[in-house]
């Protein structure tokens, strides 16, 4: 991509990553904040498409649908004022969190901008999915194997901790207190 | 005009509203999404090295989708906790999770 | 990609979103009537919009232009012609489930910022056969890009040069045309959304320009499922005597009218059974395809 092509896709789609970010944490609604999240994450998969990674990008833009979508969903049966009509006020800690964020920000700006980074011609596409998928199945197998492994122990540890009465299958007892709901 | 410095700034900002979030909620499920933006960020990074700095290393490419099946395996974990928590205890919030507190 | 690749894809959405109306009045047994369905539509964006007053503004304005985008997206994705590929990325196939994977937000989107009961169950229906469905979608394609060597949508409709895929890899088409007709909001997996079930489900509260820029965004997603059908599955321009986009216009209007009509002829599933057969069957199976996929590549296409 041409350095005019490239900066018409970062500094936007950079700048509403950035700004989308912040409004997840600062909206009332829990749809909007599921939703502003896809919105930044979908959008980063744009920044990578502009830093020429044309598989993650398109590949981030795919997985975060699904995922904020399922966000979106949990939030919705979970929390306590889902459509943000009441005003509830979901933070704590708000000054020193900003502090500490601020200051993280200040440090790895600062590494960013002041590290004499190697200076490399930037040649042209990064690698492509060719590439990736011979260093998938070649060089990184060890590390992908265990990727899947840590994808199906947290499957299986996820289902055990969500199902009634937790590993052992214990129902719950017949006496047991319901609210007005319903609920176990 | 693009370049690796500008690219780590931003992913520094990035992160630094994942950690805005992750602090400053106090439902898990919005803790869960301000570590998703941390990892956003990550990935970020790894994308702009792999651009600027080293070209060829598809390992790069590599670090980038575990990170991505990290994201979606914390989220898994995250929410069957809160499930689990909401089961027994009526309430996601992390101000009321607090009988391990010493 | 040339400078008129995106007038084309536009001009390609417009033309095929009518001609699909134009399929879809058919395949209802009625007369077609192809200026009716222009000034129907006309018609249809000359309405006042009327907003319901619960609605969560930026939610309810946003969904029907991400379906649009989302479907235009998918449109694009889809190879034509040998001449006319559409946006040609090398990662091609999976930008096209990229694409269609933002039906499911946009629906939530319409469902959540209407405001009414009846529409937030539509959008959360859809959601829950999404998930279900979304899988298995995804990984045939990769299924099917494993002969090929190649996610560009154009290297696998050459790979068919001899044999269409849908012989090869018959499981492959059996789980893909039940996907892909649940993401286009077609029945019998438009549960969320059909007009007899809950009141109009998900987009019920749009009228007047919404409501148009939908219908064409539906018709527009219909197009691009059954062209990307024709191009994995059918070979796409492959084909004998006739010119390329000539063979692949008649087997997407083929498509087309196979989905309108199952559409019409089979009653409508309900969401318990679909999920169960999603979960337990179809996720199962796609993982097998996409192992005999291997197999087939190493045996056949080395």
């Amino acid at each position: 991509m041409s350095d005019l092509a490239t900066a018409l896709v970062f500094w936007p789609s950079a700048a509403i990553m950035l700004v989308t970010g912040l409004y997840v944490f600062r909206t009332r609604s829990m749809a909007r904040a599921g939703l502003l999240l896809l919105a930044s994450l979908g959008i980063e998969g744009l920044v990578f498409l502009s830093l020429a990674s044309e598989f993650l990008g398109v590949l981030q833009l795919l997985m975060m649908s699904g995922e904020m979508v399922i966000m979106v969903f949990f939030m919705v049966m979970f929390m306590a004022d889902p459509g943000g009509l009441m005003g509830m006020d979901m933070t704590h800690d708000k000054r020193r969190s900003a502090a500490v964020a601020a200051g993280v920000a200040a440090a790895l700006g600062a590494v960013a901008v002041a590290t004499d980074w190697p200076g490399t011609v930037v040649t042209g596409a990064a690698p492509d999915i060719e590439q990736i998928g011979f260093e998938v199945m070649g060089r990184s197998m060890l590390s992908f194997l265990f990727a899947g492994m840590t994808i199906l122990f947290a499957m299986v540890g996820g289902i055990l901790l969500a199902k009634h009465g937790g590993r052992l299958g214990i129902p719950a007892p017949a006496g047991e207190p319901r609210d007005e709901e319903g609920a176990p | 005009m693009i370049s690796l410095p500008v690219v780590l700034a931003t992913a520094a900002l990035l992160f630094a509203v994942g950690v805005y979030g992750a602090l400053s909620q106090t439902n898990a499920i919005m803790v869960i999404m301000g570590i998703e933006l941390m990892l956003g960020a990550a990935m970020l990074n790894a994308v702009g090295f792999m651009r600027y700095a080293w070209p060829d290393a598809a390992s790069g490419a590599f670090f980038v989708l575990v990170v991505m099946t990290l994201m979606a395996v914390e989220a898994t974990v995250g929410f069957a906790l809160v499930i689990a928590a909401f089961r027994n205890r009526r309430t996601a919030e992390l101000d009321d999770l607090t009988e391990l507190r010493g | 990609m040339s400078n008129w690749t995106p007038f084309a894809i536009l001009a390609l959405a417009l033309g095929g979103a009518w001609a699909v109306a134009c399929v879809e009045q058919a395949v209802a047994g009625g007369r077609v009537a192809p200026a009716h369905v222009l000034r129907r539509a006309a018609a249809q964006i000359d309405q006042p919009l009327a907003v319901p007053a619960g609605r969560d503004a930026w939610l309810y304005h946003l969904a029907p232009p991400l379906l649009l985008v989302a479907a235009v997206v998918a449109l694009a994705t889809v190879p034509w012609a040998p001449g006319f590929r559409g946006v040609d990325l090398s990662t091609g196939a999976i930008l096209f489930s990229a694409a269609l994977a933002y039906v499911t937000p946009s629906v939530f989107m319409a469902g959540w910022g209407a405001g009414g009961p009846l529409a937030v169950l539509g959008g959360f229906r859809f959601i829950a056969l999404m998930l279900g469905f979304a899988m298995p979608l995804a990984m045939v394609v990769t299924a099917v890009a494993a002969p090929a060597e190649s996610l560009r949508p154009a290297a696998i409709v050459e790979v068919q040069h001899a044999v269409p895929m849908v012989i090869v890899q018959p499981f492959a088409a059996a789980l893909f045309v039940p996907a892909a007709m649940a993401v286009a909001l077609l029945a019998p997996f438009d549960l969320a959304d059909a007009t007899t079930e809950l009141e109009g489900g998900a987009f019920s509260r749009y009228t007047g320009l919404h409501a148009g820029l939908i219908a064409l965004a539906r018709k527009i997603l219909v197009l691009a499922v059954a062209g990307m059908t024709a191009a994995l599955f059918l070979a796409g321009w492959q084909g004998p005597l006739l010119p390329p986009a000539i063979w692949m216009a008649l087997k997407t209007g083929a498509v087309v009218a196979g989905m309108l009509w199952a559409g019409r002829r089979l009653p409508r599933f309900e969401l318990e059974r679909l999920l169960v057969v999603a979960w337990i069957v179809a996720i199962p199976a796609a993982i097998g395809v996409i192992v005999l996929a291997g197999l087939i590549t190493l045996l056949f296409y080395r």
